[in-house]
């Protein structure tokens, strides 16, 4: 390859149907996560069955464009209606290497503003204490308050 | 001879005086600390799996879309290399492009 990065921009056989990738980094889609899992269950669990059925990445392409054109309405509509609290939980997440934990503040008020304008409400499965509602959690932001952003 | 009256008394008894707290408040005051010490620990460690739970749930919820991301480009990635072996191959007799099943089940 004599030292060059071997890129391969060919692009998609045209027999696949064109599908616009989410484009999010991975502080907003973990910002996110909870949301696109409820929005977007019957899709995923679809896809997740598909794999499950067959390992080929060719088998399930159909299925996973669907799980792609959900997570990109999500993503728009929280665009739409939350951008500024989302903006500031992923925000903080970066900051923060990407620990819940430490964010609930801003967590919580995006939390708020996805129910009431989305309807979607974060909920951890299998949880009883759901670790994001405790008032007063032992784990809390421990960054000095010269050293916050 | 002793002396008219007796001897004086002599005083022998211990005279210390007793300070600070009785030794039962001490140890009452250590139990109560110990406890609320487990208590915050217990508090914790439930916690700290609920935490782990969050981010698990967090990855599982995100795998369907990367992994859909990463199908689309592994196919075409795939389709793109055999074409070219097609190409590059196209005047050997008898050669035919053999699709490679990138990801097999695990078999064990």
């Amino acid at each position: 390859m004599s030292g060059r990065t071997y890129v391969d921009n060919a692009p998609v056989p045209s027999d696949v149907p064109h599908v616009d990738e989410v484009g999010v980094t991975s502080a907003p889609l973990k910002s996110a996560a909870f949301f696109i899992g409820k929005f977007c269950q019957a899709y995923n669990d679809d896809f997740m069955q598909c794999k499950a059925d067959a390992r080929d990445p060719a088998a399930c392409l159909k299925e996973g464009r669907r799980v792609t054109r959900c997570a990109t309405e999500l993503i728009n509509k929280l665009r739409e209606n939350c951008q500024q609290e989302w903006d500031k939980h992923w925000d903080c997440l970066e900051q923060r290497n990407q620990e819940f934990y430490r964010c609930r503040k801003a967590e919580s008020a995006l939390n708020a503003c996805v129910l009431e304008k989305l309807g979607i409400k974060k909920e951890i499965p299998n949880s009883k204490i759901q670790v994001h509602t405790i008032a007063k959690p032992v784990f809390k932001d421990d960054t000095p308050k010269w050293d916050r952003p | 001879m002793p002396p008219a009256g007796g001897f004086e008394t002599l005083r022998y008894k211990r005279n210390l005086p007793t300070r600070g707290p009785s030794a039962y408040a001490i140890l009452a005051g250590v139990t109560a600390s110990v406890l609320y010490g487990c208590y915050v620990v217990a508090k914790a460690r439930i916690e700290q799996k609920e935490l782990e739970r969050e981010k698990a749930w967090s990855r599982i919820y995100l795998t369907p879309l990367l992994m859909a991301e990463a199908d689309r480009d592994t196919y075409r990635r795939q389709q793109i290399a055999n074409a070219r072996e097609a190409a590059i191959m196209s005047k050997v007799p008898g050669w035919s492009v053999r699709s490679v099943q990138l990801l097999r089940r695990p078999t064990c």
